[in-house]
């Protein structure tokens, strides 16, 4: 029970990251103040708002309410991770094609949760992507194109995968 | 962060009462990073390896921080399933625990009202040894509970039964939205009479609660329209709601007989159907 540092260590994008954070450093916190990864955006702060949202072993997780303490040891993706070198990831593209967002401050954490739907289910319904974003907040768009976005994303994601399995 | 029961027992026994619990982290951090809440200590649960969820016999088990998804992905007790699909959005069932959602204060605790209707019981541990209790006397008031400042919820068992029950929640959006009201409820049945009946409320009292005066109206009878308008409006009468931002006092009062009213005709169509 002291409020000494204490070194954490995670996977973050495949690779081995370690912060020494005060307890109860929020995971949000230690990507953008200790690791320079910005992506991750603070909004809320209150787990209202998912532009924060973050993938923990795969699940989507809102990073503000997450002390960096209880990743200890696991995978970690952000927007920065499914970045590739060169060009966009297929959900980035299509949200750009499908003008998907305006101001961009909920585009992170939107991106996060397509990517866990996508993963999780490679054909959803219109129905599974709404439900996938009820905790994911924008006050720009009226979400009509973010849901054009994210199927038009599985598609493209289908295909890419049927081209390379010839 | 303790690794195991036992230590996160010795923790609470030499740091309570200052210390705080923490298990998903939905209900605390955000009054940690607002700084309305500043603890002197936290103790998180999220190694302490009180995550099953399993079922033995005819009881499903829930360790107290089993997630909200993996309450939603279990299907032995359908309304618990309906009670986390009604809570929050996906990033926070991923975090949220179910234990957890016994120290939500109203309008929350959506999945404590599916419990108390269910008649689950609560395990509490110290170092001292273990104890159970129903569901019904853990929550004493407003944030107020029954575990002694060196106890801790390890565990939830709710009964598996094969009855119908019902599960309504109203918000003011359809989804990811504090309740206006939540009702809970479930009927065991005599031949063509009630038995025993359950109607559990949500964000009608400083923390959810049993409508007992309209339970027992229900008994002995064959849930007919009479009866389910008679127990609605004892619901109504005994229900204890306030006005927050969400809905006033007035509204949460009409609404809590119109839910009781239709959670009660699901069961008795339900019942119909099976051929009563």
């Amino acid at each position: 029970m002291s409020m000494e540092s204490t070194i954490v260590r995670f996977e973050l994008g495949g690779r081995e990251v370690e912060v020494m954070v005060k307890p109860m450093t929020t995971l949000q916190s230690a990507l953008r103040d200790h690791l320079g990864y910005t992506a991750t955006k603070e909004g809320c702060r209150q787990g209202g708002c998912g532009s924060c949202t973050v993938l923990v072993d795969g699940e989507p997780m809102m990073s503000c309410l997450l002390p960096v303490e209880d990743v200890a040891g696991k995978k970690v993706t952000t927007v920065e991770s499914i970045t590739p070198t060169e060009g966009l990831h297929p959900i980035q593209r299509a949200f750009i094609d499908d003008y998907a967002f305006q101001c961009g401050y909920c585009t992170p954490g939107m991106v996060m949760i397509s990517k866990a739907l996508l993963d999780h289910d490679p054909a959803p319904s219109g129905d599974a992507i709404r439900e996938a974003l009820t905790g994911n907040v924008c006050r720009c768009t009226g979400y009509q194109p973010i849901v054009q976005a994210i199927g038009n994303a599985a598609v493209a994601m289908r295909g890419s995968e049927g081209e390379q399995a010839r | 962060m303790p690794r195991s029961l036992p230590e996160a027992l010795s923790l609470l026994e030499a740091h309570s009462p200052e210390l705080l619990v923490m298990a998903g982290g939905t209900v605390a951090m955000p009054l940690i990073n607002d700084g309305i809440s500043l603890p002197e200590a936290v103790m998180g649960l999220r190694f302490a390896g009180l995550d099953r969820l399993e079922r033995s016999g005819d009881t499903l088990r829930i360790g107290a921080t089993a997630t909200l998804t993996q309450l939603l992905n279990q299907d032995a007790v359908p309304m618990l399933r309906e009670a986390a699909r009604n809570t929050a959005g996906w990033s926070i069932r991923n975090m949220g625990t179910v234990g957890g959602n016994l120290f939500t204060p109203p309008p929350g605790g959506d999945v404590a009202v599916a419990l108390l209707a269910l008649d689950a019981s609560v395990t509490l541990a110290s170092t001292r040894g273990k104890r159970v209790l129903p569901i019904a006397e853990f929550q004493t008031g407003f944030m107020t509970n029954a575990l002694a400042p060196d106890e801790l919820l390890v565990e939830i068992s709710v009964p598996i039964r094969s009855e119908p029950t019902a599960y309504l929640k109203f918000g003011r959006k359809h989804a990811n939205t504090p309740a206006v009201v939540t009702v809970a409820a479930r009927i065991e049945w005599d031949g063509e009479q009630v038995a025993v009946a359950r109607i559990a409320l949500g964000a009608v009292g400083p923390h959810p609660i049993r409508a007992r005066r309209a339970e027992e109206l229900l008994v002995g009878t064959g849930l007919g329209a009479g009866a389910i308008a008679a127990a609605a409006a004892a619901a109504v009468e005994e229900c204890e709601p306030f006005t927050d931002g969400i809905a006033t006092e007035w509204y949460r009062r009409k609404m809590v007989g119109l839910f009781v009213g239709r959670a009660l005709e699901q069961l008795a169509a339900g019942a119909a159907g099976e051929g009563r």
